[in-house]
């Protein structure tokens, strides 16, 4: 998952790190005298950031009494523009390529280094927080459930053909598993086939499903799940839906009629992440029509560049709540931006 | 072998037309990957065209089968676009590389995109089996009925 991206970014990190270690050979001084002639002075233990550029005469200073470095935006802006690229190209959205530079740039320049410290450390440590920042911390859902009122009840919306039925029955066998009583309401009355296919994955997975013909209204077939979930004390309603654009008004419509019928807890807004900066401009689209509270990812395991995820909950200020990873019914991971940090950049650290 | 019974044809019936739907999305996906590495490979070539003509005269076509004689001022400054509905300005080299670069990539996805096509496939043909299997216990049960 996400392979290019990591590539990219273990580039730009080795970048940054010859960037700031060529610093040392920039302000290293000439003569040794000028180190020895310096009385014994004991190491600070704490690094301090500074947010002021710093002068030339605070450098000196720094470098001959404390034995430290400071990181100037000019010896690391070559490298923080080729970050910038790197994220664009792996279809991170401007704005969130924006934050994480800015995020970069404050952690870096004006930082006191130790000769002889790693450089490595302080350029992960800034991207793995610029990182963490725009990833923003995630939902979990089994807190959710556990800490609302039950029925939680939760609509699934989303384009055609991303993989939203398949998500409705993935989250259903995550949180049966996780002991909650799950029941699906088969609100894609529209498409051919549909509700044999969630029939299907209902079966399969054992829960109940509430289903009515096919090109019923959608609201009553939701209506009624959430009716049976209250009469049989079922924990979670999960409602899927018809696929539709976000420029189809008299479809958004019918999702609007869907939502006051149903006053969902959760509006879960399903795209592929393989749709990159397209998938967040439809999830903006739908958070502005309909609202969204958290977004799932289809097809994580398929994309390389890893854009999408990385800026949707920045760029709609929406958390990422699942990653879909693949064809079985655990193939969802919950998302945890530590870990995805973790497994971008901790490797080689 | 155990006996089928309808119901359980039913849901293979079901689970075969499920697997074929999600088969149909993958083709669809393959064929797009497929298209836009063919494009970037027109792209790469129309562009190291471009360097090697002296006029820098191009054919430029303009829809419906028409095509005009275009002079490009420029050949050396490209605007690319990068992802993130970015454009900037790179030299033809670059561009190259950078089309060259997205050609591997595209190739990778397909890659994986046309295993779990094969997965899929693997699963249908399984499937199949066990229905052709159950048909012709129906059939033989029919036949004893008889």
């Amino acid at each position: 998952m996400f392979g290019g991206l990591k590539e990219k970014l273990q580039a730009a990190r080795n970048r940054l790190g010859t960037s700031i270690q060529g610093v040392v050979a920039k302000q290293e001084p000439p003569s040794p005298e000028t180190r020895t002639a310096e009385p014994e002075t004991p190491l600070p233990q704490q690094k301090t950031i500074s947010s002021t550029a710093p002068t030339f005469v605070d450098k000196v200073k720094v470098l001959i009494i404390e034995r430290e470095l400071i990181v100037s935006e000019k010896d690391i802006s070559e490298a923080l523009a080729e970050l910038e690229m790197t994220l664009l190209e792996s279809d991170v959205a401007l704005p969130v390529s924006d934050a994480i530079i800015a995020h970069v740039r404050t952690n870096l320049v004006g930082k006191h280094r130790k000769i002889g410290e790693s450089v490595d450390a302080l350029v992960v440590g800034a991207l793995k927080s610029a990182l963490l920042e725009v990833l923003g911390k995630g939902f979990n859902l089994v807190e959710y459930v556990k800490t609302h009122a039950h029925p939680v009840k939760i609509l699934f919306t989303g384009v055609n053909g991303t993989g939203k039925t398949t998500t409705v029955a993935k989250i259903g066998a995550f949180l049966k598993k996780n002991g909650y009583t799950v029941v699906i309401g088969a609100g894609d009355t529209y498409r051919a086939g549909a509700i044999e296919q969630i029939g299907v994955h209902a079966e399969r997975i054992g829960i109940k499903i509430i289903q009515h013909q096919e090109g019923a209204d959608p609201s009553a077939v939701i209506f009624d799940a959430v009716q049976y979930a209250v009469s049989h004390k079922i924990d979670v309603v999960l409602a899927d839906t018809a696929g539709r654009f976000h420029t189809k008004s008299n479809l958004m419509n019918q999702l609007e009629k869907i939502r006051r019928v149903m006053k969902p807890d959760l509006i879960v807004y399903v795209d592929e992440a393989v749709a990159g900066n397209d998938a967040i401009v439809r999830a903006a689209e739908f958070d502005r029509t309909v609202g969204a509270d958290a977004v799932v990812l289809t097809k994580a395991d398929m994309d390389s560049r890893g854009g999408a995820a990385i800026s949707i909950a920045h760029t709609i200020g929406k958390p990422l709540m699942f990653l879909g990873t693949g064809q079985g019914y655990d193939d969802i991971m919950p998302f945890d931006p530590a870990q995805v940090v973790e497994d971008l950049l901790g490797s080689d650290t | 072998m155990q006996q089928m019974d309808q119901r359980e044809l039913m849901t293979l019936q079901h689970y075969l037309k499920e697997y074929g739907q999600q088969a149909e999305i993958f083709v669809s996906q393959l064929e797009m990957l497929e298209n836009g590495r063919m494009e970037a490979h027109a792209a790469i070539e129309a562009l190291e065209g471009m360097l090697a003509t002296e006029d820098g005269i191009v054919l430029l076509q303009i829809g419906g089968g028409a095509s005009v004689r275009a002079k490009v001022l420029e050949p050396e400054k490209i605007l690319l676009s990068i992802g993130a509905e970015v454009v900037v300005e790179r030299s033809n080299k670059e561009a190259v590389e950078f089309l060259k670069e997205r050609i591997m990539e595209m190739e990778a996805s397909q890659k994986k995109v046309a295993e779990t096509l094969d997965r899929l496939r693997s699963q249908m043909n399984e499937i199949n089996k066990r229905l052709e299997s159950g048909y012709q216990q129906s059939a033989a049960t029919e036949q004893d009925q008889d």
